[in-house]
């Protein structure tokens, strides 16, 4: 009896300890890229310039240092990661924490995101646009105060920010509260004098809350890598025990990922590159990159500055075609050219707004009758000329160095000039071609639209706000389009109307002012939006298994909010053949 | 030349600001706003900043052996030179001595036997490697040798250690820095090699018109004697101070080799600090480039001096 009562208790003793026993790493390795700077430059602070937030990209850095939550946009819902519940209360937002813990066993708790955020204020990050202050409710849950008026946009930034250890930055958001809480404003010296403190802090280990962390050792001068560390809330979910990320750029990748070295890139690979990756047997995943290459007028250079030359403009270019020139088969032709990018028309724009917009489907003939009733007509060499015999000349200035936006250039030049304007590429530098812009010292150039985000608000300001002098700094002109005129016998004001499109939680009514914006964009055809480029990654699935079908709508999600994120965490990818 | 260096990065287009600005855009969709903000408090950098200030400050740390932090990290300049030097010193280095040394002697071999299928041979190999520029032979290297006849594992080979082998005076450490260090070195030797053999041979051609040879071989010396002690050293002469002046650009001369094999050295460095435009890294390093030259000028006139006895004597007849 006693032996028996004796093997009973040792069963239930070895019972109770199985749970606790320590978790083994899982074997597998994902192979992965990211351009991280190497040691010394390389540290393990997440708020400064060479920390884990530039060395691991926005991807790998959601596994060491979790966010509250990640979005998945088909679906417009958020899925807790370190967040157990959120929303909007009276006055203000409380996100609530699930029951996690750091790498080194310690809760994740409503300090660390006090902390978090007490930094942010110095660093001037964009939530304190209309966040007053960050409380601790609860040894789990925080209140964000409003400052302003709510805002869906306002409730993204929070739920994306990832939230750092107390442990690690406690002293500096210390310092950071006390400041804010004596009234200190960035032009302080104090203030200034704790952001460099901020950013030349060194910790000397990186807690994690997520499934992976690293020290410096971990960082070779090829590869660096993420290893598993087993006191997350998705530790037990993960299959690959550690994460390699080779350094370099498209340049170096590329043989690496026709090697079978690394098993999915999110680098930029000319068509070329892509279809070598199709022949070798690679998958090419496709998903938004959240821009597209746009043709910018100079409304000071005539004849840019007059509506119907644009509508021509815009008539006359076969954006299917300047598609395929500027990314393969990673990029499409816009369709709804309403200032928002084509996958968020449904979803921000209501059907009659929808069904009102011009597609300006490619059509030259009607774009000849345009011109003609303008005055123009067309010479011997088929150029269009004013009364006075003048061509349409211009100068189309684009960033050589960006091979899909000097391709949707010099396409679109080439089309413009089959249809009888007399355009000139003229390739520079990306940063020249850039601030050049920003200077008006162009007549056409090629820029971003739309934004990688759900947001109206951040696909309409670009480019009209963002290189605009709306948005500009003094002496700064950018496209010089003006902001504030009289449509359809309204007065507008052009920059307002984008600022408060987002503005409360009424989606409705959100609805109908970017309907309004959109519609005087598609009228107004300040800049061409001329193509979206899509993401289009190399997936290798001989080394890896769990990617969605090609129609699953989480690859909507836009590279920023890549599906690897989740799917890793949720032990969806894994290891092929594993 | 540090004047021209400061002024001249500064005309560049873009500042290291308005670079994060694009940089957070495009990798993490911010808005141009959140972007701004993030990068304004990422660094310590003025754009706006007189630029005679930035100068003077610049001059005056200088003078006292500051070379200043980089704006992005905030990592002193010299810590970062330290770190990197060696890496570019050691695999240029070893190439050029490798290519020089192969290149003299089978420039003399050329030479001696001129007209033969040995010369025919390697002078089109050399013509034809002396016009291929290093990165395309690297290019090459890695697709041909590496992707598409898997007989070169390059991944393995690429940056200039293993992740996580501890440094130190070890057989095996020292085996792996010469495996990481085969592709760089293999590289710069087979793309200088070809000049090396050229200027060798036609410098072997000349010396053996001498007079000298022609009373030496009457003298009824053996071949090998003639080939090192009269052929081969008075035809290395101009070659030395080709060699030496080459020293001088080895610092700066591995910038595109060291971004694709990922070496872990000043040139992978400083197109990384002219990407983000990292002023004082730039500055830094041109700088040591600068030096580097004008040292290996005095170095190739003493070397010259020293060799070269006729030098030597004339200058001591002059006197």
């Amino acid at each position: 009896m006693k032996r028996i009562f004796a093997l009973l208790l040792a069963v239930v003793m070895l019972a109770g300890l199985v749970p606790t026993m320590a978790q083994e790493a899982p074997a597998g390795v994902f192979l992965g890229t990211w351009p991280y700077v190497l040691k010394p430059d390389h540290n393990l602070n997440s708020f400064s310039p060479n920390g884990p937030t530039a060395n691991l990209g926005v991807v790998y850095w959601q596994l060491v240092e979790m966010p509250a939550a990640f979005y998945k946009w088909a679906a417009d819902e958020y899925v807790g990661l370190l967040a157990e519940s959120w929303g909007f209360v009276d006055g203000g937002y409380e996100l609530t924490l699930k029951e996690a813990t750091w790498s080194d066993g310690s809760p994740v708790t409503a300090d660390d995101v006090v902390a978090t955020y007490g930094i942010g204020r110095i660093l001037g990050w964009s939530q304190f646009n209309t966040v007053a202050s960050v409380e601790k409710v609860a040894d789990r849950t925080v209140r964000f105060v409003w400052s302003g008026e709510p805002s869906l946009l306002a409730e993204r930034l929070i739920l994306k920010e990832n939230i750092r250890p107390a442990a690690t930055y406690g002293a500096l958001a210390e310092e950071a509260l006390a400041l804010a809480a004596d009234g200190k404003t960035r032009d302080d010296q104090e203030w200034k004098d704790l952001n460099a403190k901020i950013n030349d802090f060194r910790p000397d280990a990186l807690l994690a809350s997520g499934p992976y962390t690293y020290t410096l050792d971990d960082v070779g001068d090829s590869y660096m890598s993420l290893f598993w560390q087993p006191n997350s809330l998705y530790s037990g979910t993960v299959n690959f025990g550690e994460i390699r990320l080779w350094a370099g750029e498209t340049e170096v990748t590329t043989p690496l990922v026709l090697n079978g070295d690394i098993a999915w890139s999110t680098n930029v690979y000319p068509p070329a590159t892509q279809q070598a990756f199709q022949d070798a047997g690679i998958r090419l995943l496709i998903q938004p990159r959240g821009y597209g290459p746009s043709l910018l007028f100079n409304h000071d250079v005539a004849p840019w500055n007059i509506k119907e030359v644009r509508q021509v403009a815009a008539l006359v270019i076969d954006r299917s075609e300047n598609a395929f020139l500027t990314n393969g088969f990673g990029a499409t032709g816009t369709q709804y050219m309403a200032g928002i990018l084509d996958a968020q028309v449904p979803n921000m724009l209501t059907q009659d707004v929808i069904d009102q917009l011009n597609p300006y489907t490619f059509n030259p003939e009607a774009a000849a009758d345009i011109m003609t009733q303008l005055g123009y007509t067309r010479n011997d060499a088929g150029k269009w000329v004013d009364a006075e015999g003048n061509t349409i000349k211009s100068e189309y200035k684009f960033p050589g160095d960006f091979a899909d936006f000097s391709a949707a250039a010099q396409n679109a030049t080439d089309q413009l000039n089959e249809f009888g304007f007399d355009i000139t590429p003229r390739a520079v530098p990306w940063q020249q071609a850039r601030d050049d812009i920003f200077a008006g010292n162009f007549e056409l150039s090629v820029w971003s639209w739309g934004a990688g985000s759900p947001f109206a608000f951040s696909h309409l300001r670009n480019p009209v706000i963002r290189f605009n002098y709306a948005g500009l700094g003094e002496g700064q002109p950018g496209m010089n389009f003006p902001m504030e005129f009289e449509w359809r016998g309204e007065q507008i004001n052009l920059t307002d109307l984008i600022n408060n499109v987002n503005v409360g939680l009424d989606v409705a009514a959100q609805q109908e002012r970017a309907g309004k914006i959109a519609l005087i964009l598609n009228d107004l055809m300040p800049f061409i939006p001329l193509n979206i480029i899509l993401s289009t990654e190399p997936w290798n699935e001989a080394e890896l298994a769990g990617a969605p079908a090609d129609d699953d709508p989480i690859l909507q999600n836009p590279s920023s909010d890549s599906f690897v994120i989740l799917y890793l965490l949720e032990g969806q990818i894994a290891p092929a053949g594993g | 030349m540090t004047t021209f260096t400061f002024i001249l990065i500064r005309q560049m287009p873009g500042n290291p600001f308005s670079i994060k600005v694009e940089q957070l855009m495009r990798e993490q969709n911010l808005t141009v706003e959140e972007a701004t903000n993030r990068a304004g408090a990422l660094f310590d950098f003025d754009p706006n900043r007189p630029l005679l200030e930035q100068y003077t400050e610049y001059m005056g740390k200088l003078l006292r052996g500051d070379l200043g932090k980089s704006i992005i990290s905030s990592e002193p300049v010299m810590n970062m030179l330290l770190r990197f030097l060696p890496w570019t010193l050691f695999s240029v280095g070893l190439g050029l001595l490798i290519s020089f040394g192969l290149g003299i002697l089978i420039g003399m071999l050329m030479a001696y036997w001129r007209g033969s299928l040995f010369d025919n041979v390697m002078t089109a190999f050399a013509s034809v490697m002396y016009g291929i520029p290093d990165y395309v032979i690297a290019l090459l290297l890695i697709i041909v040798a590496g992707v598409q006849l898997r007989i070169l594992p390059f991944a393995q080979m690429l940056g200039g250690s293993t992740p996580g082998i501890e440094p130190g005076f070890r057989l095996d450490y020292i085996l792996d820095l010469l495996f990481h260090a085969f592709l760089p070195v293999f590289t710069y030797v087979i793309t200088s090699l070809g000049g090396w053999m050229l200027t060798m041979k036609s410098s072997t051609m000349s010396t053996l018109g001498e007079d000298y040879i022609t009373v030496a071989r009457a003298r009824g010396l053996s071949q090998r004697r003639l080939l090192t002690a009269y052929i081969g050293r008075n035809a290395m002469l101009p070659l030395v101070t080709r060699l030496a002046i080459s020293v001088g650009f080895i610092v700066g001369g591995a910038v595109i080799i060291e971004t694709l094999y990922q070496y872990p050295g000043l040139g992978r460095n400083l197109a990384t600090a002219i990407l983000v435009r990292d002023y004082t890294v730039m500055q830094g390093i041109f700088l040591v480039i600068a030096i580097s030259v004008v040292f290996s000028n005095i170095l190739a006139d003493l070397l010259f001096g020293l060799l070269d006895p006729r030098v030597r004597l004339g200058k001591e007849d002059a006197s």
